[in-house]
């Protein structure tokens, strides 16, 4: 049975357990991590599909999916409450004869096929839920109707040395891709990969197919499905995107990321009119800064209260910044609790997290050397005790 | 309460006494306390009671009241059953004419309230910022036995506009009457809020007779001289309750938000206060930013001084502006070594470079609407 067909069916990989998040991730899937004082993680890929005319989305979920399948909810705060179309989130399930986890990322689209054969689409864009970046897929998907491509990858041009971190794509002057390696340790060109997939749905189904009954195949699409379409000479273009672009599936990526948001220069402007992130917004009051505050270059959403130092931090909504505590170069996620005279430095503070009186976190014996300290962790909903001391990199709390 | 009662709200029940703020909007539709509407206050508490059958009577400017209520999503309001009906003046109406009155409107919504299912009103102005309990209400309607149940607070702040109640030691109502002059700091009064709570047949019944006797003021024709027929019972509300019907009323509670045990009162100790969602990113400051003791919602730029103040939406404060004892509303630009004190800026308004305004706190600057200084 055919629902109303649409030109791009968008595919959300929302199921990985992010375990170099560490204790952020013990208990909510990666997607669904605050990120910029209101937002979470997957805010941004869901608000580029949106701002970009993609009103059908599927999330895949697996990884402690409760806290994202309740975050989504009817699509709502992102105007995807749609009669045709929305947003489905899709965990994996049981079949008649079976049923099995999502092996990998390219499994994962496998066992949907039928999800997106309801909507007969044209193209398939397959995303990720962990990148923060703005990108208007309608120009990626302009591309690769012009190159009349099979699939059409998005890259991004990175510094030579960063290059062996990243899949990278070397391509002909036309933009034809003939080659991909995955983390090369002479990368040949410094197109990076950033994991933002364009198919023709029926040639990816085809491939899927395939590649499901290759039985040493780890299904994934940048091991296997993509290595076997160039193997196969399919026409394949990298599509090159320009602007901010950041995989924050690392505690030290997630804390630059927040400190790009109050660089003037790096390029991550979140109060964009025309390209608006939106998010599930909870209902508390403008927050209310007291007698004993000092904040300078930092960001705050409602519902905190600010009674100390902040300095070059990101304090997100319901959080409280007790009388004479101080927070420097540090990431305050919702409804945490800096008690009266804590401190707080290159730290991130999980949700709900309370660090008492005159605790201290991301403490260093001497004063700290940039570019040298390493980030401080507090699990969420961890208590960090009156007069206790965490030293710089520490991971506390959790499992 | 749920399904038991319907409520109808009153929008624009005190325009005329807010000047330049309500020129372009409704009472109802006045922002408050850096993100709100005072409509919010009213939707939130008979949301929170499961009163989800809500019409609302508007008189003129009314489109930043619709604007800001749409289909009523933002309080859960948009539903098959029930939900938000937004009445603007006339329609429906055998009355050839704009109501005066309470009673006039209330008639005009004659078919309204015969139509719903629900067989209880509750009857309430959108100008009182609390944050209460309308089950409470209904349950001491049902114990006292009333026949018409109003609330009621103490206050020193009387205006002509203040409806002085006097009650026997079982709270009955036995006289009612409105303040012949504005004063305040004398001895506290009842004073009627104008929230009822009545069977909805009883209140037709006297809409009717008061109507067709040409009668427009509940107050005076219904309220006072049902005092010997029916049983009305005084409720006093005791939790913080602030009545927005003067400039600088407005002032005042505006400015109470900045005590936390008032916050507490009115946005955590009962459930939360709703308003219309707007996405803005959270507010962002600079490295010339100075505050003390404000409140802030998100959308703001500040890079300059603010004390003892509100900022509503998207409010930007630039390097070296001083924002004093002030109520800088959405969008406002206070731009380079501008200096305000004790003044009320409507959304839009530019205060340019270098400019200095100062009211009282008794009579605050009101800078209207769109303009720049």
């Amino acid at each position: 049975m055919k629902i109303n067909q649409k030109e791009c069916v968008a595919m959300l990989l929302a199921g990985g357990q992010g375990t170099r998040l560490g204790v952020l991730t013990n208990d909510v899937a990666k997607p669904a991590v605050p990120f910029g004082a209101k937002y979470r993680i997957i805010d941004f890929t869901l608000s580029n599909c949106v701002n970009s005319g993609i009103d059908t989305i599927g999330v895949l979920t697996q990884y402690r999916p409760f806290e994202l399948h309740q975050y989504i909810g009817n699509g709502q705060p992102w105007d995807l409450d749609r009669l045709s179309g929305g947003i489905y989130v899709l965990p994996p399930f049981m079949r008649a004869k079976s049923g099995e986890w999502y092996k990998g990322t390219a499994n994962a689209i496998y066992q949907n096929i039928d999800f997106i054969d309801r909507y007969d689409p044209e193209y398939v864009l397959i995303l990720s839920g962990d990148h923060i970046y703005k990108m208007d897929y309608s120009k990626m998907l302009k591309f690769h109707k012009g190159n009349n491509a099979d699939c059409t990858i998005a890259v991004l041009e990175v510094p030579i040395e960063e290059a062996p971190r990243f899949g990278i794509m070397n391509t002909k002057d036309d933009g034809a891709i003939y080659e991909f390696e995955e983390k090369p340790k002479k990368p040949k060109s410094t197109k990076a990969s950033m994991g933002i997939y364009i198919f023709n749905w029926q040639k990816l189904k085809q491939y899927l197919i395939e590649d499901e009954s290759e039985k040493s195949s780890q299904n994934d699409f940048g091991k296997n499905i993509i290595p076997a379409m160039l193997k196969n000479g399919e026409r394949m273009f990298a599509y090159p995107f320009e602007g901010y672009w950041k995989d924050v599936g690392t505690i030290s990526s997630l804390w630059e990321a927040h400190m790009d948001i109050l660089s003037a220069t790096a390029g991550l402007n979140l109060n964009d009119r025309n390209w608006r992130i939106y998010a599930r917004n909870i209902a508390e009051p403008p927050h209310f800064v007291g007698f004993n505050a000092t904040v300078k270059n930092s960001i705050i959403s409602e519902g905190c209260v600010v009674d100390g130092t902040v300095e070059n931090s990101v304090i997100f909504h319901g959080s409280v910044v007790g009388k004479g505590a101080k927070i420097y170069d540090s990431i305050i996620m919702p409804s945490a609790e800096i008690a009266e005279g804590a401190e707080v430095r290159h730290a991130i503070i999980g949700w709900d997290a309370v660090i008492e009186k005159g605790a201290k976190v991301g403490e260093t014996l001497a004063a700290p050397v940039s570019g040298e300290w390493e980030i401080a962790v507090v699990a969420p909903g961890y208590t960090v005790k009156e007069g206790e001391v965490i030293a710089a990199n520490q991971m506390i709390g959790g499992n | 309460m749920s399904n038991r009662a319907m409520s109808v709200i009153f929008a624009s029940d005190n325009d005329s006494q807010l000047n330049d703020l309500s020129i372009h909007r409704t009472t109802a539709s006045m922002p408050f306390g850096g993100r709100y509407r005072l409509i919010d206050f009213t939707l939130s508490n008979l949301v929170a009671a499961g009163i989800t059958k809500v019409g609302i009577v508007t008189k003129n400017n009314y489109n930043s009241l619709m604007d800001h209520i749409r289909m009523g999503r933002d309080w859960d309001l948009n539903r098959k059953n029930g939900g938000i009906t937004v009445f603007p003046p006339f329609v429906l109406n055998t009355l050839h004419e704009v109501y005066k009155g309470k009673i006039d409107a209330l008639y005009s919504l004659r078919s309204f309230l015969i139509s719903s299912k629900e067989p209880y009103v509750l009857l309430t102005p959108a100008n009182i910022v609390t944050s209460l309990d309308f089950n409470e209400l209904e349950n001491f309607h049902f114990e006292t036995g009333a026949d018409i149940s109003m609330l009621t607070y103490k206050t020193d702040e009387l205006n002509p506009k203040k409806n002085i109640i006097e009650t026997d030691s079982a709270g009955r109502v036995i006289d009612s009457r409105f303040a012949v002059t504005s004063e305040s700091g004398g001895p506290e009064e009842l004073i009627n809020l104008g929230i009822y709570f009545i069977k909805k047949d009883l209140l037709i019944t006297l809409v009717d007779n008061a109507y067709a006797r040409g009668f427009i003021d509940f107050e005076k024709d219904i309220i006072q001289k049902s005092l010997g027929e029916f049983k009305i019972m005084s409720y006093e509300i005791k939790d913080y309750v602030a009545v927005i019907d003067r400039i600088p009323a407005y002032f005042k509670h505006s400015m109470e938000l900045l005590d936390a045990d008032i916050r507490y009162d009115l946005f955590y100790k009962k459930g939360s206060i709703l308003t219309k969602i707007k996405d803005s990113v959270p507010t962002r400051y600079l490295n010339n930013a100075g505050l003390k003791n404000s409140l802030v919602a998100d959308g703001c730029v500040i890079d300059g001084t603010v004390e003892n103040s509100i900022l509503f939406r998207g409010v930007t404060v630039e390097a070296g502006a001083v924002v004093k004892n002030s109520i800088v509303m959405e969008k406002g630009l206070i731009m380079r070594g501008a200096y305000i004190d004790y003044t009320i800026t409507d959304k839009n308004v530019v205060i340019r470079e270098g400019r200095k305004l100062a009211g009282y706190e008794t009579y605050p600057m009101v800078i209207a609407k769109d303009k720049t200084v």
